[in-house]
């Protein structure tokens, strides 16, 4: 899963970009799980004005 | 109001938005901060104490420049080796080297290389991709360039080439002559033998293997 950096120069989105699909799969989590977390205190605000 | 799903709540879409559009902003703003670091030109000390940089220094010119196969990235990428002569000399300064390198970009602008060569990913696919162009085997000591022209080194053969493209029908496509000086046709090797050293992450793809290739292909 975790391959030695093979970049020319160093970066942190060279870094995420050393297997297939990681920099993908990194960007969907951060972009989807604070979503979920949307979702929830949605969810609890709806439920509290009934 | 019964049973209101979220999925159909305005607030939870407006936060939703609000968050992936703030997220993607501030992405590509750090992402083109971490490019300008990455693109940003080399110097004369960086190539003397072998700082790998993607855009090497005007005084790569001094060097010999190679295409070779990186078996750990899985593509070729260009290496510079040994002092070599560059029209005689292997001992440009920075600013000479800067001066010619800018004397060829102006000749490449002014002469609109890119209405039918491609140069890094830019222009068209009318005539042989030049980005590479420095490290093609036609050019070579094996190439037949350098015999057609009657010149003994790669650069003179490419500057012969340049200034009299008409007298050179290498193509079915020939390239017309465009008034292109001595002076300027140096420029444009400089430009050229500097843009091949540019680390293009492999592109063009599979450059090294195009021994023996016909029409640029």
């Amino acid at each position: 899963m975790f391959e030695p950096f093979t970049d020319v120069v160093p970066s942190f989105f060279g870094m995420l970009n050393q297997g297939p699909l990681t920099l993908t799969i990194f960007l969907h989590t951060v972009i989807i799980l604070p979503m979920i977390w949307i979702y929830f205190q949605e969810k609890k605000r709806l439920e509290n004005e009934k | 109001m019964a049973n209101k799903s979220v999925w159909s709540d305005n607030r939870f879409w407006q936060r939703s938005a609000t968050w992936v559009t703030g997220f993607a902003s501030i992405l590509l703003i750090w992402l083109t901060l971490d490019t300008s670091a990455q693109i940003s030109m080399g110097n004369d000390e960086d190539l003397k104490n072998g700082v790998q940089k993607r855009v090497p220094g005007p005084t790569v010119i001094n060097y010999k420049i190679t295409y070779e196969m990186d078996a750990k990235r899985g593509h070729e990428v260009p290496v510079i080796g040994e002092k070599e002569k560059f029209f005689g000399r292997d001992d440009y300064s920075e600013e000479e080297a800067g001066a010619l390198l800018h004397l060829g970009k102006l000749g490449e602008q002014a002469k609109n290389c890119m209405d039918c060569h491609t140069i890094l990913g830019n222009g068209a696919y009318y005539a042989p991709d030049l980005t590479k162009a420095w490290i093609d085997p036609a050019w070579g000591p094996e190439g037949a360039m350098q015999a057609l022209t009657g010149k003994n080194t790669k650069e003179e053969a490419m500057a012969e080439f340049l200034q009299h493209p008409d007298q050179y029908p290498t193509h079915a496509r020939m390239m017309p002559d465009l008034g292109i000086t001595a002076k300027e046709a140096k420029g444009l090797v400089a430009f050229l033998k500097h843009m091949s050293s540019i680390d293009t992450n492999g592109f063009p793809r599979n450059f090294g293997k195009m021994q023996g290739a016909v029409n640029g292909k």
